[in-house]
């Protein structure tokens, strides 16, 4: 058998819309559900810790970018950081939660944006976690030889999803106009752009690259409904024959079952449970906590952040605050795309030194899905 | 591997999975996807009552096989029971005031989870220093401090019940910071020690295992 070859990111790229986003403005880009200001807005933005963010629709509603455009924008930007062109690009792995078609698959549209010649490519569709699945195959294509130079990215386009059409006139809105929390507070927590990574046999000639050591994906949807979904009711979401297709779009948007929506309750079970991974993780030896130099956490709410905080200093499993790097609060939890977009400023920080090893988490709560990505820094 | 951050890093570990079994069961499947019905909360509590009225008395069996060395363990597992073992009144109180007969719940016998639950507290706390118990108690306390108040607040909302009907899962929630530091300190009493630190591991894993199964078996 053939060994297998390391592979190294050589390059990452970003693309964020428009200008930042004021807290005060953001309402105005995505619009007011019958005309009147959020309940939760500017509570989900507290705790969320976003400042400013970016969106793909300008204050008028009207898109800027498309959801596959926003992505070739990042893959472009990374295979130029990796001093490469498209035309070097044989294979795009590429994650959103939802494209710009429901088909064919994001990374074909991705494709028709970048141009470049015929590629292999891969489509990931899930949440937050679609990032480390399209990195783990780009990874591994590379390390089984079939590609030498392969792109994982990710983009998403959430805010179309939070224009008022998608809950006016629906179960979702009660008769004085108020939104359904489950809605609501998601329309505050993500918005758009993207991010890529290049992942190539070989470290760069110079600079740093980022060796992966490993990518370890665990879903727990054996024990959990969904968590945050769309494309059923709140009620009838556990149900699949109860999903949006049965019913024709029309009756599905009327009982609210196209909205992109949130279990608060069950999401708490579902931290624990992303905790629980981790520190199994910790307890293997796979991760060890005192060896990680610099944490890059996905994570949608800065609460979030702190609940699993006291749980791993109680179990050895926390990495030391300071280790922690995050921009969230500057770009906002921009989803799949976030992960590359985090690693992007940080490379762009300074902060790395060589043989330095890079944790990257992301839990998707979807589901309940969760990601590691170990890297070290090389060159 | 055997400090007292090890051994509660391996037991979050075993406690997470639990919390993923019990999610799979029928009975809490219905609650958490609203078809939770009157009669199944009153199958909940008669499957509960066993197991909370035994385990004041496998506590304080446990106490008495703890040597001199321990005393302060002891004296904690003494104090446990003694705040517990009532418990099972206020829980056939909820009963009744769920619109139950007292006579139901009282008479009622153990599922094949609790028989089996039951049997395996009583003869790990007859052994001497049985120090592997405090696993057990990681699941159980783990339950009270965790998933009574979720559960608890699931039924209510559900059922439209008034909180006098819900104690015994709301109670529990309420001692939760305590309950988990006093947990720590029983801890530190017999750690670090590699062989007592399987044990307690081991010991939870089973207690999680049975629990589970008692719970699989209510059935409305």
């Amino acid at each position: 058998m053939t060994q297998l070859r390391e592979a190294y990111i050589t390059g990452t790229g970003v693309f964020l819309p428009g200008e930042p986003v004021p807290v005060e403005r953001m309402e105005d880009h995505l619009g007011r559900i019958a005309g009147r200001d959020s309940l939760l807005g500017r509570r989900a933005l507290r705790w969320n810790g976003v400042e400013t963010r970016h969106y793909a629709l300008a204050a008028d509603g009207r898109a800027t970018h498309s959801n596959a455009g926003m992505c070739a924008q990042a893959v472009r930007a990374a295979l130029e950081a990796a001093a490469l062109e498209p035309a070097d690009l044989s294979f795009l792995a590429a994650a959103t939660t939802q494209g710009d078609y429901l088909v064919p698959g994001h990374a074909a549209n991705v494709h028709g944006e970048l141009g470049g010649g015929p590629l292999e490519i891969a489509s990931f569709q899930s949440v937050c976690g679609s990032s480390l699945m399209a990195a783990k195959a780009a990874w591994l294509s590379v390390r089984a030889g079939e590609h030498d130079v392969a792109v994982a990215g990710a983009s998403e386009f959430s805010s179309r999803w939070f224009q008022p059409a998608f809950y006016e006139g629906t179960a979702l809105v009660d008769a004085k106009g108020r939104l359904r929390a489950e809605a609501d507070y998601l329309r505050f927590t993500l918005s758009d752009g993207a991010g890529a990574v290049v992942m190539e046999p070989a470290p760069r000639p110079q600079g740093l690259s980022l060796k992966v050591e490993f990518i370890d994906l665990v879903s727990l949807a054996d024990r959990f409904d969904p968590c945050m979904w769309a494309g059923a009711s709140v009620e009838g979401r556990t149900d699949p024959l109860a999903t949006w297709a049965f019913a024709g779009p029309a009756a599905a948007h009327a009982a609210g079952a196209v909205a992109l929506l949130q279990d608060f309750e069950l999401l708490k079970r579902v931290i624990r449970a992303w905790v629980g991974v981790y520190l199994q993780k910790v307890d293997q030896g796979r991760i060890v906590p005192g060896q990680v130099d610099h944490l890059l956490c996905h994570y949608s709410a800065r609460s979030l952040r702190e609940e699993i905080v006291s749980l791993l200093e109680k179990t050895a499993g926390m990495i030391p605050e300071q280790k922690w790097f995050s921009n969230l609060a500057s770009v906002g939890n921009i989803g799949s795309a976030s992960i590359w977009v985090m690693l992007d400023a940080f490379l762009k920080s300074g902060r790395l030194k060589p043989s330095e090893k890079v944790l990257c988490v992301v839990p998707e709560s979807g589901r309940a899905f969760v990601g590691f990505m170990m890297l070290e820094a090389v060159g | 591997m055997s400090s007292v951050s090890d051994v509660l890093r391996q037991l979050t570990v075993v406690f997470t999975e639990f919390e993923g079994r019990l999610e799979q069961t029928p009975l809490i499947r219905k609650l958490t996807r609203g078809r939770f019905a009157l009669a199944d909360y009153h199958a909940f509590l008669i499957g509960l009552r066993q197991q909370v009225k035994d385990g004041a008395l496998w506590m304080s069996r446990a106490a008495s096989n703890v040597d001199d060395e321990h005393l302060e363990l002891r004296s904690s597992l003494m104090r446990h029971a003694v705040t517990e073992h009532r418990d099972f009144r206020l829980l056939e109180a909820d009963y009744v005031a769920a619109g139950g007969e007292l006579a139901a719940i009282r008479g009622a016998e153990k599922n094949i989870g609790s028989e089996a639950l039951s049997a395996w507290m009583f003869h790990e706390a007859s052994k001497p220093n049985p120090f592997g118990l405090l696993g057990a108690m990681w699941i159980i306390e783990g339950l009270g401090s965790i998933k009574a108040a979720e559960w608890g607040a699931l039924v209510r909302q559900r059922l439209d019940l008034p909180d006098h009907a819900v104690r015994f899962l709301l109670y529990h929630g309420e001692n939760d910071v305590e309950h988990i530091k006093e947990f720590e300190e029983m801890l530190a009493m017999v750690l670090p020690d590699a062989e007592t630190a399987a044990r307690i591991v081991k010991s939870a894993q089973v207690t999680a295992r049975l629990y589970a199964l008692q719970i699989e078996e209510i059935t409305a």
